[in-house]
């Protein structure tokens, strides 16, 4: 068996606490010297493990702070871990923030050799890509002039141009697609499906989940420097959303203040799904429950669907419906509903279920249970609707 | 987690060691270049000014010591002759020093993206500063042949080597103040007065047999003073055998130069943190 072209294990990484004073700066230069790890420090990574064979495609998601990337330095070989190992087999094209070390007095083309001398290249065969590199950059007169001119943009095309001219085996890049023009843009994403489809293998750190489910096969979730997920990319990056949409929603929605248990009120006592909290898309689902009516009357039950976030998908009662709650003992019902082929897209939501009086109009009790829909669509918005396309022959690329 | 931490397989882009260095021969050309360029040759007097500062420093040094304090020959050698050969290695040296121990700033951008060997920097800084020192040595003795002064151009055979013994010597000092400076700034400043007062410490502007007797073995320790010596007389008098002194001087510079690559390797893993 062939070992992975890169290979992360037990990675963490501290970074010294800058002291300001004079002396802290001294002792942490004699801790370094000692070998001694540093005092301070702040763990910015820590148990980090991946591995990447050839062919394969990793996305890093996690929210600003996380550590992405100090894991893609650490992966590109630019600092060492403080602790675990990192292996390499292949040439790394790193691209990671703006113009990865270009020197700003130099001009393009200067720094096209610098930037092939790092990767290892020989003058000739610098020579042989240089064109290439100046085609594809598209920059017209102004390689020739020194990149402090150039935009952010332009550093950009000239940073993804070499850095994909020498064809890595391995391309680490940044959040830096999100940079340039639409046209650019739209080059870069065409270049790495070609790449892609060519068994080339890519480590990618994006807060876009278009791209990162677009371009990557797995993905992994760094949450405050550890592997909060890591896993298949539409997995991990529903988890993720949805860990954003319940943040967003416990921010912004006042906590329910179910009046359960007050006498004389509507209650839900009990909520199952099935199957339990998960399903896959298209698959059906039952929730099953039991409401305390205080005066044996048959209470209304109304059952919503609800996205992790808090936005409402679709709710029904069953007085809209016409039927009523089973009678299961003293002033207890049961109720049971079932979607079939649930129409909602991959992502985290809610059951909720409320009690309402006979009459379905005084909303009293309810009670959630969550779930996660799983699936690998990249569809966009709740639900799926029924659609047809009409289509003008088979995708460019198949044949 | 109590393991310690295993050593880090990093760099490994190039599996064969041979391919490493011949990568890593480029990047040191390139920045040889860079730093050729960007600091002497880039403005548009650059390559004169390289060869006139050394020349008007030297024309300066006739003027203050020759013709206003009257500085008779020393060791039977016209003065100007006698501290131009030991002055210039001096100043190679110390430039080479004080712009090698501040280089780690200008490739910040570099080291904090991209993976490479920080070494080089400080090996392109410091050879690139000695190889135009040299050249403007050369330059000093020829004009100085010319003043009908007795170079002894033979001498160079042995002032090649005395300077490549120098340059590795530095080398290493570089590298060690060069990691330092990165995580404290004071070093550069340290630096200037430290290396003007050793200067005068150092046999140059003066011949060793003019110290006070109970002096010379303090200033005789010094082992650029011997580097002086060899050099005059080489160059001077065409003496060219080679001593034990000289396997001396050749091993404290080499251990000078295993000395500050073991603490620059040290500190290096963490410079990406503090550029």
């Amino acid at each position: 068996m062939t070992p992975p072209l890169l290979r992360l294990s037990g990675v963490g990484k501290d970074y010294a606490k800058l002291d300001t004073n004079a002396a802290g700066r001294v002792r942490l230069v004699f801790d370094l010297l000692r070998g001694r790890g540093v005092a301070h420090a702040f763990r910015a990574l820590d148990d980090v493990g991946f591995e990447l064979a050839a062919g394969e495609s990793l996305g890093v998601i996690g929210e600003n702070g996380a550590g992405k990337s100090t894991l893609l330095k650490i992966a590109a070989g630019v600092i060492t871990p403080t602790r675990g190992s990192v292996d390499v087999h292949g040439r790394v094209g790193a691209l990671l923030e703006l113009g990865s070390g270009f020197h700003p007095e130099y001009s393009g083309l200067d720094n096209i050799d610098l930037a092939a001398a790092l990767l290892g290249l020989a003058p000739a065969e610098i020579a042989a890509k240089r064109d290439e590199i100046v085609a594809f950059a598209d920059l017209g007169e102004h390689i020739d002039e020194p990149i402090k001119h150039y935009s952010s943009g332009m550093v950009v095309r000239l940073g993804f141009a070499v850095a994909t001219a020498l064809t890595p085996d391995i391309l680490i890049t940044d959040e830096v697609l999100a940079v340039g023009d639409e046209s650019f843009q739209k080059k870069c994403i065409a270049w790495m499906e070609n790449y892609l489809a060519d068994g080339g293998t890519l480590l990618l750190c994006s807060h876009s989940m278009y791209h990162v489910q677009k371009l990557c096969r797995n993905a992994l979730w760094l949450k405050d420097g550890r592997v909060a997920r890591y896993g298949d990319a539409p997995g991990v990056t529903q988890a993720y959303l949805a860990y954003h949409e319940e943040k967003a929603a416990s921010a912004r929605r006042p906590v329910a203040t179910p009046q359960a248990g007050a006498a004389g009120a509507y209650a839900i006592q009990s909520l199952t799904l099935e199957p339990v909290a998960r399903v896959r898309a298209d698959e059906s689902l039952t929730v099953r429950g039991e409401v305390f009516s205080p005066d044996d009357r048959v209470p209304v039950v109304l059952v919503g669907l609800v996205r992790a976030d808090g936005t409402p998908v679709y709710g029904v009662a069953t007085d809209m419906d016409g039927v009523v709650p089973q009678r299961i003992g003293a002033r207890r019902f049961s109720f049971a509903i079932t979607f079939p082929r649930l129409p909602l897209l991959p992502g985290k939501y809610f059951v909720r279920a409320h009690a309402l009086d006979p009459e379905g109009v005084r909303l009293f009790d309810n009670l959630e249970e969550d779930f996660v829909v799983e699936g690998t669509s990249r569809e966009l918005g709740l639900v799926r609707i029924d659609h047809g396309w009409e289509s003008g022959g088979p995708p460019p690329g198949e044949s | 987690m109590a393991s310690a931490p295993r050593p880090v397989a990093l760099g490994t882009f190039a599996p064969e060691t041979a391919s490493r260095l011949a990568r890593h021969r480029a990047l040191f050309a390139n920045f040889f270049r860079r730093e050729l360029f960007s600091r002497y040759l880039g403005s548009v007097t650059g390559i004169a000014w390289a060869l006139v500062h050394p020349l008007a420093l030297l024309a300066v040094y006739q003027f203050v010591f020759t013709t206003v304090f009257r500085t008779g020959p020393l060791n039977g050698k016209s003065f100007l002759v006698f501290v131009a050969i030991a002055l210039w290695p001096w100043l190679a040296a110390q430039e080479a020093l004080m712009r090698g121990t501040v280089s780690i700033a200008g490739y910040a951008g570099l080291i904090r993206k991209v993976a490479f060997p920080h070494e080089l920097v400080i090996y392109a800084s410091v050879a690139a500063t000695m190889a135009l020192q040299f050249v403007g040595y050369v330059v000093v003795l020829i004009v100085l042949a010319l003043f009908g002064e007795p170079v002894r151009f033979e001498g160079l055979v042995l002032a090649v080597p005395l300077w490549i013994i120098i340059g590795v010597a530095v080398m290493g000092l570089t590298l060690a103040l060069a990691a330092l400076q990165v995580f404290i700034r004071d070093v550069e400043h340290i630096l200037m007065p430290v290396l003007m007062i050793l200067m005068y410490l150092t046999p140059i502007l003066y011949p060793l047999s003019l110290v006070p007797e109970q002096m010379k073995p303090w200033v005789a320790a010094n082992p650029f003073g011997y580097i002086v010596d060899r050099l005059r007389d080489a160059l001077l008098d065409g003496r060219l055998a080679v001593g034990w002194g000289d396997a001396v001087a050749v091993l404290v510079a080499l251990a000078l130069f295993a000395g500050g690559r073991w603490i620059f390797l040290r500190l290096s893993p963490h410079f990406e943190d503090f550029v």
